[in-house]
């Protein structure tokens, strides 16, 4: 305890683990290194496990001792202090352990050792030593993020067991001086969009994913190092398949997050940081089916080991953007820049220059590129970092792999027959990798403006959309037709006749979907650029069905309905639903709530004429889509305020029926602000999604309902309009007393009256007389309350030169009604794309049991 | 000519497709002196909210519009039309980014991104 009242024990237990952490894997990786040199010596190999174990245990002692800080709430910690609070359940202490950075790197670290740790015991003696060594050399890296120390001026990661007094953003904060303050004071709080149940299950599952590429990645490096380009794939097969499975999962469970608890209105944006986790699983898609190849026929081994590698480093590349704050303008989740920019671009090219390191077989070239790269990081660091440095190596690493594959990589002699599986397959592959190499092109404009000084905006949705549809509707028809083409050679006659009956129901069921979807109303109306875009849509529409029918009939009729050896089909047939239901319910997603307002502006293009919001007031009934719509009120439970809407349809004789509720959410966090949540009714056909955009969150039950608010002043005309909230009011006449040339001459009495037409909603008029009465040149202050109405009219000013005058109008607070403002969209068959996910994972288990099995019955 | 050469030179036109129709079509970063140079181009300008002027929004009128005065990073003020209601927290926002375009004297935005200190990152605390 310090003088603080501060549980310093805790934190230097954790620092503890920390270093250890980081010395154990250090250890190991050496250990695993001089083991693998001479795989014969056990001593080594003892020496490394124990340092792995040691590793893992500090590993699994940093989490715990977070848990534990964030258990007791010691707001004397940073972490605590700026992730959790009181109040908060403790169903969502796992979602606080991982929104910060250290955080999320720490689940990632622990992934890595469950995996390091499965990976050590199941794996041949052979491949044990260079794959571990690589294992635990990543562990080193991710242990020194969460380092926190200062190396001159350079902070070396990010501490988590930093104390508050010590996190410069906190450091003077009054409170700080108080003995005692950590069990005074409350943290603030998890950012209210994160209280959601996926957010419990998403960020784990995504990270294993995460994780799960290093496995393969370790392999291939190992394949390099060892000059053995074959052995390793089939132990690395299940790995990549399981790696594809996981991340898939995170990553849709990822875009079921957002559609459920986010307001943007859909399930996936092109965000950077979707984006990013997205590139990895194309890549990994692409290593599976390339490394199927080299099982089944042989070669493609450049591009196995490509792709493996790859996708590892992609995971660390967007792990750079996301966590840099390069992104910067570009994107709403990215993490702020923790000062990790130059670390992390070292951790990627580290693993850059290794792989290159291994891929040269020839002593003199390899000594002079290492030569080369420590030199020009020698110079980076004396004359500072240039952006022609790295530029300059990264080119000559480039040309160093090219002719590195030229030389030293063994190739196939003959040519790929072009009615075999593995040529098509290659291109799927192929397909795969170009498709995320677009992505991350355009996701890294950001990365791009800060090489080269550019102001280049981020890509819009519609472009990706644009851009990736193409990419899909040649991944879907190779995925239809590529397994009805046999390993070598395939005769065209039967693969013709194969595929013809799922090529014929694709375009009869295709054209009659997508033709009153897409052409019988929209084609007319729509500009050149978006017809293209329905003539794509059509196409991938039938592309995608055109792989169910494929991959079903391959199921039932070539495999005869074994469902143990149709992983692949199902795995398929899920991929094609996931982008079918994408494309219909992206593409006719309806705005059903719709302003009712009359003011055009689709002069200025088309993206503005979009009327998206409807204003509902409290006891209204409006119609929305295929519904009525009633505002019932609103909800204050905690800080959260829900609003209550009654959705009716007509039955058959016209008669409202409440058809369900939706209760729509803000959340008015005092220390975060306003979150929007959502809600969403759910149909087998469709998804009724409503988010309010704009509500009065204010606690008005305790105010008066008869007390007047503030007035508001109205210059007007003769004739002009006052908009009452009850009431439009129309400024009929103006009368006085005297004649102008009466009041010239006398100065005693003046009485202006303006007479004022209030009509209600119900169209009643009703009469108010305010009177401005001048005497002795002093206006005398009078009222007239319109009774009926709730309103107070003062006529407290003429403005002879303009004609105008001047009215101050009361309204009853309970005149006005309360309103919401609201977005409510239609998205139809979205269930497919669920049901497509889900289909999808089930087939790649199936897969990869499949494949467990055949590897235990080959070994028997 | 093999075919594996055939598909390396459709990698590279793709390649050289995406960079060079990305370069071309994507808006750039802006200022308003330059959207209003060119009023019919789409720009992202960037810049900040002015505080002391209120923001209007009336969604009796047009729940879809609201307007607000805009700072942008070389200090010129316009203001805006934003075709959206207004955004939670706007008051709180740091920074803001605006796609649209320039109209008279009016910059008229279809597309707002906002940084909040609270909400995704951990800015300096309110002392």
């Amino acid at each position: 305890m310090s003088n603080y009242g501060e549980h310093l024990w805790v934190g230097q237990i954790g620092n503890g683990f920390v270093i250890l952490s980081l010395i154990a894997a250090v250890l190991s990786a050496v250990g695993y290194y001089f083991y693998s040199k001479e795989v014969l010596t056990s001593e080594w190999k003892r020496f490394a496990n124990v340092a792995f174990s040691i590793h893992s245990i500090s590993i699994i002692g940093i989490a715990a001792t977070i848990f534990f800080m964030l258990f007791n709430h010691y707001y004397e910690y940073s972490y605590v202090y700026q992730h959790s609070n009181n109040e908060m359940p403790m169903q969502y202490i796992m979602s606080c352990f991982w929104e910060g950075q250290e955080g999320s790197f720490l689940l990632w670290a622990f992934w890595n050792v469950v995996l390091g740790n499965i990976l050590r015991r199941t794996i041949d003696a052979k491949w044990e030593a260079p794959t571990m060594a690589i294992f635990a050399l990543v562990q080193v890296f991710i242990a020194s993020m969460l380092l926190g120390i200062f190396i001159g001026d350079y902070k070396l990661g990010t501490n988590p067991f930093l104390l508050l007094r010590e996190n410069p953003d906190f450091a003077n904060m009054p409170f700080l001086s108080i003995p005692g303050f950590p069990t005074k004071i409350d943290g603030r709080g998890l950012n209210p969009l994160l209280m959601n149940y996926w957010m419990t299950i998403h960020p784990p599952t995504l990270f294993l994913g995460f994780s799960s590429t290093l496995v393969p990645f370790v392999f291939a490096i190992a394949g390099l190092w060892k000059r053995d380009f074959t052995t390793w794939q089939k132990p690395a097969l299940t790995w990549t398949f399981f790696s594809i499975m996981i991340l898939g999962t995170g990553i849709l469970m990822g875009g079921a997050w957002a559609y459920e608890a986010l307001s943007f209105g859909g399930f996936w944006a092109w965000d950077p940081v979707e984006n990013s986790s997205l590139v990895p699983w194309l890549v990994m898609v692409g290593a599976g089916h390339v490394m199927i190849i080299n099982k089944n026929k042989g070669g493609s081994l450049f591009m196995t080991h490509l792709m493996a590698i790859a996708s590892f480093l992609l995971v660390l590349y967007s792990t750079f953007l996301t966590r840099s704050g390069i992104l910067g303008n570009s994107s709403v989740h990215a993490f702020t820049d923790l000062g990790m920019q130059g670390q992390l671009v070292v951790y990627v090219l580290t693993f850059v220059l290794i792989c290159v390191v291994l891929l040269i077989h020839d002593k003199l070239i390899r000594v002079s590129y290492l030569m080369v790269s420590f030199m020009m990081l020698f110079l980076g660091i004396v004359i500072g970092y240039k952006i022609i440095l790295l530029l300059t190596w990264l080119g000559i690493s480039f040309v160093i792999t090219i002719y590195s594959y030229m030389k030293f990589f063994p190739k196939e002699e003959e040519e790929e027959s072009l009615y075999s599986r593995e040529f098509w397959m290659f291109v799927g592959s192929l397909v795969f990798l170009l498709a995320s190499l677009v992505i991350t092109y355009f996701t890294s404009i950001p990365v791009l403006n800060k090489l080269f000084s550019l102001e280049k905006a981020p890509i819009k949705v519609a472009d990706y959309n644009l851009w990736m549809v193409p990419f899909a509707i040649v991944a879907l028809v190779l995925v239809a037709v590529t397994q009805f083409f046999k390993y070598q050679k395939t005769d065209p006659k039967r693969f013709i006749k194969h595929i013809t009956w799922s090529g014929v129901f694709a375009v009869i069921f295709g054209l009659s979907a997508v033709i009153p979807l897409y052409f019988l109303k929209e084609y007319s109306l729509a500009k050149s650029i978006d017809k293209w875009n329905l003539i794509s849509y059509a196409i991938l529409f039938i592309s995608a069905l055109f792989a169910v029918f494929c991959n079903l009939d391959y199921w039932m009729r070539t495999l005869k309905g074994k469902t143990r050896h149709a992983g692949a089909s199902i795995a398929h047939i899920g991929f094609a639903l996931i982008l079918l239901g994408a494309l219909i319910s992206t593409s006719k997603k309806q705005t059903i709530s719709q302003n009712t307002s009359q003011k055009n502006v689709a002069s200025l293009g088309e993206n503005f004429s979009a009327k998206k919001s409807l204003v509902l007031t409290k006891g209204d009934t409006l119609p929305m889509g295929n519904y009525l719509v009633t505002y019932k009120g609103k909800e204050h439970k905690g800080i959260d305020v829900f609003f209550h809407m009654d959705y009716f349809t007509k039955d058959k004789y016209g008669k409202l029926v409440k058809a369900f509720e939706l209760s729509p959410m803000v959340q008015d966090n005092p220390r975060m602000g306003q979150a929007s949540n959502p809600d969403t009714k759910h149909f087998l056909g469709s998804d009724i999604y409503t988010h309010i955009t704009y509500a009065d969150l204010s606690d008005n039950r305790a105010v008066k309902k008869d007390a007047y608010k503030e007035p508001t002043n109205f210059v007007g005309h003769m004739h002009d309009t006052i908009f009452a909230d009850n009431a439009i009011i129309l400024i009929d006449s103006i009368t006085t007393n005297l004649t102008e040339e009466q009041y010239s001459k006398n100065d005693s009495l003046l009485v202006v009256t303006a007479v004022l037409k209030a009509t209600d909603i119900n169209g009643t008029v009703y009469r108010a007389t305010p009177k401005y009465i001048l005497k002795n040149n002093t206006v005398l202050p009078d009222e007239f309350e319109l009774n009926e109405l709730g309103l107070k009219f003062i006529f407290w000013k003429i403005n002879p030169q303009e004609g105008s005058i001047e009215i101050q109008m009361s309204e009853k607070v309970n005149n006005t009604r309360e309103f919401v403002v609201l977005e409510a969209y239609m998205f139809p068959f979205i269930n497919v794309l669920w049901l497509g996910c889900l289909v999808m994972i089930i087939g790649t288990v199936v897969a990869i049991m499949e494949r467990r099995r055949k590897n235990r019955t080959q070994l028997g | 000519m093999k075919k594996i050469h055939i598909l390396g030179i459709i990698v590279i036109a793709v390649a050289i497709g995406v960079i060079f129709t990305s370069l071309q079509s994507s808006a750039s970063y802006s200022d308003f002196v330059e959207a209003s140079a060119n009023p019919d181009t789409e720009y992202h300008v960037v810049g900040k909210l002015n505080k002391t002027v209120p923001v209007q929004y009336d969604p009796k009128i047009n729940a879809d519009e609201c307007s607000f005065v805009m700072l942008d990073n070389k200090g010129v003020e316009k203001r805006v039309v934003l075709h959206k209601s207004v955004p939670q927290d706007f008051q709180k926002s740091e920074q803001i980014v605006l796609i649209g375009k320039m109209q008279g004297e009016e910059f008229h935005a279809n597309e707002i991104l906002m940084k909040c200190p609270s909400k995704y990152n951990d800015g300096k605390p309110q002392v």
